[in-house]
């Protein structure tokens, strides 16, 4: 009895010890699904903000992001357009929190690869996007690539990925909101 | 005390008496006799003759639903009105995930498509084949420059739509409602590891 005794409590004193491991010491992928997570809480934005609020949100946002971060989205529902700056997502941060009340942003499924140097990790993940008023959210899957810049994991790179390639050929110029999809988006 | 005695007897009379019971104790003893009878049979419904072979039932149960509704038929609601009137907007399906095992996906099923994982997937019919030419003309779906005959579709659109060639792992999917604007109806080509399996009705 004391044998079983002692053999549990080192497996659970290994648990104990693997656990404590994980938490003091997460893996890269961990880190950056729980940045991505803290990203998706900070974008989102609930009605009524002061303009104090929505600043701070906004600068918060931007230090997700590289200096020199490159965005390159593209949605037929909105529009095409490019960043190439961390205050240029400041700026549109603010913008579109001022345009839309209440946003709920979130990211479903994230896939992130980590380069074998550990410095530079690829996210491929869906953003789901509520707009109050909306009945319908906005799906779109995205790419974003990230890099250990002193010590924090921040993203360089945003794109869109195509899932279904048709482009209308009135592509840049008809930027209306859409809303559509969901859970399983028809 | 025997004026106590005396001053007794009377009540042990009584209880005498009264020890032959009386319509409601009588209905009282048969509540006290069933309730244990009702408890036994409330036990057996629920946990059975045997709790050990209960529990392993239990667990087989749990197993078997977890990778059904895991791995075989993906439970999913439909949000959006693109699949509209085929598939409502809220309602329930499954998507049986084994459907393209043994043969590819063909023309006229309705698939989902994974986007970065399972959570949120779109629903589409597929139109346009490996190798094939799909374009749009007046709302009419040509293939390989023939019309295709839909049957689901109900409502007249106008959707123009240039050819575009498929690969050789390429499906063309599209929504039942064409009544909406294309620019706000996602369509068009896939590549065949996108697709789920087939939504079930």
């Amino acid at each position: 009895m004391k044998i079983v005794f002692r053999i549990v409590l080192v497996a659970a004193l290994a648990a104990l010890g693997i656990w404590l491991w994980t938490v003091l010491f997460p893996s890269p992928e961990k880190v950056i699904r729980k940045r991505l997570t803290e990203l998706a809480r900070t974008a989102s934005s609930s009605p009524g903000e002061s303009d104090l609020a929505r600043l701070a949100a906004a600068r918060s946002l931007a230090g997700f992001f590289s200096t020199n971060v490159e965005l390159q989205v593209e949605l037929p529902e909105l529009s095409r357009y490019s960043i190439m700056d961390r205050d240029e997502i400041m700026q549109a941060a603010l913008m579109a929190r001022s345009r839309t009340g209440e946003l709920k942003v979130k990211f479903p499924d994230i896939n992130v690869t980590v380069a074998p140097d550990k410095q530079s990790a690829v996210a491929d993940l869906t953003v789901q996007a509520n707009i109050s008023g909306e009945t319908d959210s906005i799906v779109q899957e995205m790419k974003f690539t990230l890099q250990k810049i002193d010590g924090q994991w921040l993203i360089i790179r945003v794109e869109t990925v195509r899932t279904l390639s048709w482009r209308p050929q009135i592509y840049f110029h008809h930027f209306e909101l859409c809303t559509a999809a969901g859970s399983f988006h028809s | 005390m025997p004026t106590q005695q005396s001053a007794l007897a009377p009540l042990a009379g009584c209880v005498k008496l009264y020890g032959v019971m009386t319509h409601d104790q009588v209905e009282q003893s048969n509540a006290g006799s069933k309730q244990p009878r009702l408890h036994r049979w409330v036990r057996i419904a629920v946990i059975g003759h045997n709790p050990k072979v209960t529990l392993v039932r239990v667990a087989v149960l749990i197993v078997t639903c977890f990778i059904v509704f895991k791995f075989i038929l993906l439970p999913i609601r439909v949000e959006g009105i693109s699949m509209f009137p085929t598939y409502k907007d809220r309602s329930w399906y499954l998507v049986n995930q084994l459907a393209y095992l043994r043969h590819e996906p063909q023309r006229g099923d309705v698939v989902s498509i994974r986007l970065a994982g399972l959570h949120v997937m779109f629903m589409k019919r597929i139109i346009g084949l490996p190798g094939e030419s799909v374009a749009f003309e007046n709302g009419r779906v040509l293939i390989n420059g023939e019309v295709l005959d839909e049957p689901y579709e109900k409502s007249p659109c106008d959707w123009n739509c240039p050819p575009v060639k498929l690969g050789p792992d390429e499906y063309y999917d599209v929504g039942d409602n064409r009544t909406m604007p294309q620019e706000l109806h996602k369509h068009g080509e896939t590549p065949r590891y996108r697709i789920v399996g087939k939504v079930l009705l």
